[in-house]
């Protein structure tokens, strides 16, 4: 079984956005698509999924309604607003930044004169 | 558990269950699906369920938060519909408003001007009356007086030493310092010589007042010793306009008054005291001024222990005066302290015109709430066609009425927004109905906070006010009859509430008219009396020299006779001469008068009279003539067997009518000298209206030189404001150390001494003219509307032959109904409300008849003016048109 590392909620947010980029889908779509994606690495809780969830349609960042699935069972579907793929573009950005700025850090060979 | 609460409840709980239900099928779904696989991939049922809910973790804390936030969504969701209902109702009801933009706009400028009106009212009621003086804990203040209840004297100055066995005797106050009015002059550094007018004080009354200084300190009780060091304090406008707000002010050594005096401190930003001072020096008692009869000084405040009660207080004080009539008989008979919240004493005067100005803005408000209220339901009337389609649709009563009340609320706060203009714009024209356009410094007009607030709950009144007949009104409608076309919504119960609003409105009207006319006449009945003097073409000027500069009266003497020579010498003056006070400048010194040959006046009925020493020329450059006798001369130096001249009272009531020239009076006490009367001059008004003239007695200035003198100049051709360059030039000429003060036209003087009355004619004048706006608007409105609906009875009468006279009666005979009614409501209502105005009048009653008979019928005219149009509208109906229309 692969180590699972536990997320920061920003970063839980910031994946559930990109997997919504892609269109709409209900919370099992999400948490499946995210595990395989990560290829179980990021292995999400993946009850905690919902809040975050609900917490992004409070900030108007996803929206839901509720349909019918392929097995004809009431789904909540979750899609993203305008407002979100803003939040998604800028997010991202600030990822990469990060993720850059700290394998800058792990990459130096002796620690920084001052 | 009362209904509403029960209900709240039922809805929360119902929230919570819905809310719950969703995020329970959506967890459910997730664990589901999630089984649904493991078991297509092998797994066996029971294995997948525990996986399953193994990976999803905690199922009752995710529910809880899930649940948690849906419900929080949901509940802003709900705010954000009523919301938006608002505000489809606020937009719905504007639309409707720009359909019928004339009844909009009136109905917007009245309730504007209603609103605005009642403000700027409101604010200055609240910043006169209630809000606390600039002093610390300003309610424990109090103001100590001298009177003599038994001789009608109140509010008497004190003498310093009654002042000072109050202070050490009481046990009500915790402090208690004395003070009184001062002119000094700042010479040298910071400019030109000027003369600022401040006070001295007692060194604790700046700690009683509780204002600290801003820099350096107050007075210490050492400053009032003999042979202090003389200091001052300054207020923060002097230091920054005369020392550029100089740091180093303090303990810097200016010259006032031609002695080196030290600055200690500098008083905050508005602190001003009394009233406009900006300087103070400690207090000293004057030396020879210190028997207990000597009541020169100006007052004493004081503040009040904690718990301590004025009527506490003034119990504790009568101890003390009763003690003090047992010691000093000759001098505290019949006196006793007067105390009084110095609120009282400051504002007190002004209390009863705001409450007559608050009465009658509630009028123009009432009469404003009247007439948009009418404007709303002849609206309504005409809308009754819309509305009875919108109950016929299925609207509910409720709704239709809250969206009325929506209109007139979106209405009244619109009107309210200009109001908040109006009224900030009234404020600003109120501070320059005091004299010197500026208020005391105890007075803030401003449109604050609190009088924001007061505006916003004026305009939600009025919005409740106009809206509530409407909204009664108007909803209820008979569908049969206003979908069939009869009637058009005119019924005759509607018409009558209309009929009384308008005879409100008018009732109202005369009341305000009265008021404003009562006050009116007195303002004229003031600028009317008589005078005895002549205030065109003269320019006064306050002269004080100083004591160190001018110890002999020989040098004080010989600076005004060169003075008044000098000046006498400019080119269209005609007469130069000099006064202790000019009349209606508040000097004011009196003294006992024992005249020869008259039998001596029992004790408490003593005769008063006013004395001043004045220069030869004085009466003449005033314009008062002589009766008898001779003038005043420059010879006239003798003060062991002063010559006076007497006025026509002094005649009357001291020497009995009896001819004066040659009899010798004593005013003042038995060391003062004997003087000799050798001329009467006319009365003139010296005291400020509507004070009576009083006996006088006049010294020749060469007898006694006083170191202050007021200087009069009369100018025959020239606008006596051109003068004042040259006066100030001869002065300077003079001794460059002396300052000039109160420098004013006599016209200037005696116009300032009006503003009261002139205020409060002015003030309820406009409200009048308001109201009688506001009324004409109303009638000319709901006899429009009658017109307008009795259109087709017209056509059918003037059909049968009716004639335009015919036609234009009935008009007018409904209005005269209205008319009628008005007036005479309103004629009693100013019976009882003119009783009220009885302090303000002058020279005239408060059932003053003429009042009381061209108020009705100039306002009755008015009316029917008001009706003429729509009359001739009425007498105008195409018969053939109006019969075919329906």
């Amino acid at each position: 079984m692969a180590r699972s590392v536990d997320l920061l909620q920003g970063t839980l947010d910031l994946l559930v956005l990109k997997t919504l980029s892609w269109g709409p889908a209900h919370g099992y779509a999400i948490a499946r698509w995210i595990e395989q994606l990560t290829g179980e690495v990021l292995r999400i809780g993946e009850g905690s999924l919902y809040p975050a969830l609900h917490r992004l349609e409070e900030r108007s960042l996803v929206a839901s309604d509720w349909q019918r699935s392929s097995t004809n069972r009431r789904a909540k579907v979750y899609r993203l607003t305008p407002a979100g793929r803003t939040q998604l573009r800028a997010e991202s950005g600030e990822w990469s930044d990060f993720v850059a700025a700290v394998a800058k850090v792990l990459r130096a060979a002796e620690a920084p004169s001052s | 558990m009362t209904e509403s609460k029960e209900r709240w409840f039922r809805a929360l709980t119902l929230v919570r269950r819905s809310a719950a239900r969703d995020v329970d099928d959506e967890l459910r779904f997730h664990v589901e699906s999630r089984v649904a696989d493991l078991v297509a991939s092998g797994v066996d049922p029971a294995t997948a369920r525990a996986r399953a809910e193994a990976e999803f973790g905690d199922q009752r804390t995710i529910r809880e938060q899930t649940v948690r936030i849906d419900e929080r969504i949901r509940r802003r969701r709900r705010l954000g519909d009523w919301l938006n209902e608002i505000w489809r109702d606020v937009v719905v009801g504007l639309r409707s408003l720009r359909r019928t933009p004339g009844v909009a706009i009136s109905a917007l400028l009245c309730s504007a001007l209603g609103i605005g009106a009642t403000g700027a009212i409101t604010s200055a009621a609240y910043a006169i009356l209630v809000r606390a003086l600039p002093y610390a804990d300003a309610d424990h203040l109090v103001a100590v007086y001298s009177e003599n209840p038994g001789r009608a004297y109140h509010r008497v100055n004190v003498s310093w030493p009654d002042y000072e066995t109050w202070r050490d005797g009481t046990r009500a106050f915790s402090a208690l310092g004395m003070w009184t009015w001062t002119t000094l002059t700042f010479s040298g550094e910071g400019g030109e010589a000027e003369r600022i007018e401040g006070a001295e004080m007692t060194p604790n009354l700046v700690t009683i007042l509780g204002v600290a200084p801003e820099l350096g300190h107050g007075f210490v009780p050492t400053d009032t010793m003999p042979g202090a060091p003389p200091v001052a304090l300054i207020s923060h406008g002097l230091w920054q306009r005369r020392y550029g707000g100089d740091s180093t002010i303090v303990g810097r050594r200016v010259e006032i008054g031609s002695q080196m005096t030290t600055i200690v401190g500098v008083m905050p930003p508005r602190f001003n005291f009394p009233d406009r001072g900006d300087a103070w020096i400690p207090f000293k008692p004057r030396p020879g001024a210190e028997a207990h009869g000597n009541r020169g000084y100006a007052g004493a405040i004081g503040r009040l222990r904690p718990n301590v009660t004025i009527d506490q207080a003034r119990s504790d004080m009568y101890r003390i005066d009763a003690a003090m009539v047992r010691d000093f008989p000759n001098e505290n008979e019949g006196w006793r302290s007067e105390i009084l919240p110095l609120r009282d004493d400051l504002v007190g005067d002004l209390k009863r015109p705001v409450q007559i100005f608050l009465a009658a803005v509630m009028m123009v408000l009432l009469i404003v709430c009247a007439n948009v209220a009418n404007l709303l339901l002849a609206r309504g009337a005409a809308r009754s066609g819309e509305i009875a389609v919108r109950t016929a649709l299925g609207a509910s009563r409720q709704r239709l009425a809250r969206q009325l009340m929506t209109e007139s609320f979106a209405l009244a706060i619109v009107a309210g927004a200009f109001g908040v203009m109006i009224a900030w714009w009234g404020v600003r024209l109120l501070r320059y109905a005091f004299p010197g356009q500026t208020p005391p410094s105890y007075i803030s007009l401003t449109v604050d906070g609190a009088s924001l607030a007061f505006i916003a709950g004026i305009t939600l009144l009025t919005g409740v006010l106009f809206g509530i007949l409407p909204a009664v009104r108007g909803t209820r409608v008979d569908l049969g009859t206003v979908l069939r076309g009869v009637g058009r919504g005119s019924d005759g119960h509607q018409s009558r509430v209309r009929g009384s609003l308008v005879v409100l409105e008018i009732a109202l009207t005369v009341v305000l008219t009265v008021g404003a006319m009562l006050l009116l006449r007195s303002y004229k009945n003031f600028e009317g009396t008589a005078l005895g003097f002549d205030e065109q073409g003269i320019l006064s000027a306050r002269i004080a020299l100083a004591k160190p500069d001018y110890p002999t009266s020989a040098q004080r003497i010989e600076f005004y006779d060169r003075l008044l020579a000098r000046l006498r010498a400019l080119p269209g003056v005609t007469f130069a001469a000099s006064a202790q006070g000019i009349p209606f400048s508040g000097w004011n010194l009196q003294a006992w008068a024992r005249i020869e040959g008259m039998p001596p006046r029992k004790r408490g009925e003593e005769l008063d009279a006013h004395y001043q020493y004045v220069s030869s020329d004085y009466f003449k450059a005033i314009g008062v003539g002589l009766v008898r006798g001779r003038w005043l001369t420059p010879q006239d130096r003798d003060s062991l067997h002063p010559p006076v001249l007497v006025n026509e009272q002094m005649v009357k009531v001291g020497f009995g009518g009896a001819d004066p020239i040659g009899k010798h009076v004593l005013i003042g006490g038995d060391r003062d000298p004997v003087a000799t009367v050798v001329g009467v001059v006319r009365d003139f008004r010296h005291y400020r209206l509507p004070e009576p003239m009083g006996p006088a007695v006049y010294y020749a200035y060469a007898a006694y030189p006083t170191l202050g003198q007021t200087i009069v100049l009369r100018t025959g051709s020239r606008d006596p404001h051109a003068l004042i360059p040259e006066l100030r030039r001869v002065v300077r000429e003079l001794d460059p150390r002396v300052a000039l003060s109160e420098v004013q036209t006599f016209d200037e003087v005696v116009g300032r001494s009006r503003w009261r009355q002139r205020l409060h004619g002015a003030v309820l004048s406009i409200f009048a003219v308001l109201s009688l706006v506001l009324a004409c608007i109303g009638l000319y409105g709901v006899l429009s509307y009658a017109v307008t609906q009795r259109t087709r009875e017209l056509g059918v009468r003037i059909a049968l032959g009716a004639n335009t006279g015919d036609v234009v009666r009935l008009v007018l005979r409904q209005s005269g109904a209205l008319v009628v009614g008005g007036v005479a409501v309103g004629l009693i209502g100013a019976l009882f409300a003119s009783r009220l105005l009885e302090t303000l009048l002058y020279g005239v009653g408060p059932a003053d008849l003429l009042t009381f008979t061209t108020v009705p019928l100039g306002l009755a005219a008015v009316a029917l003016l008001a009706s003429a149009i729509p009359a001739r509208r009425a007498a105008e109906v195409d018969p053939i048109a109006a019969i075919r229309a329906e």
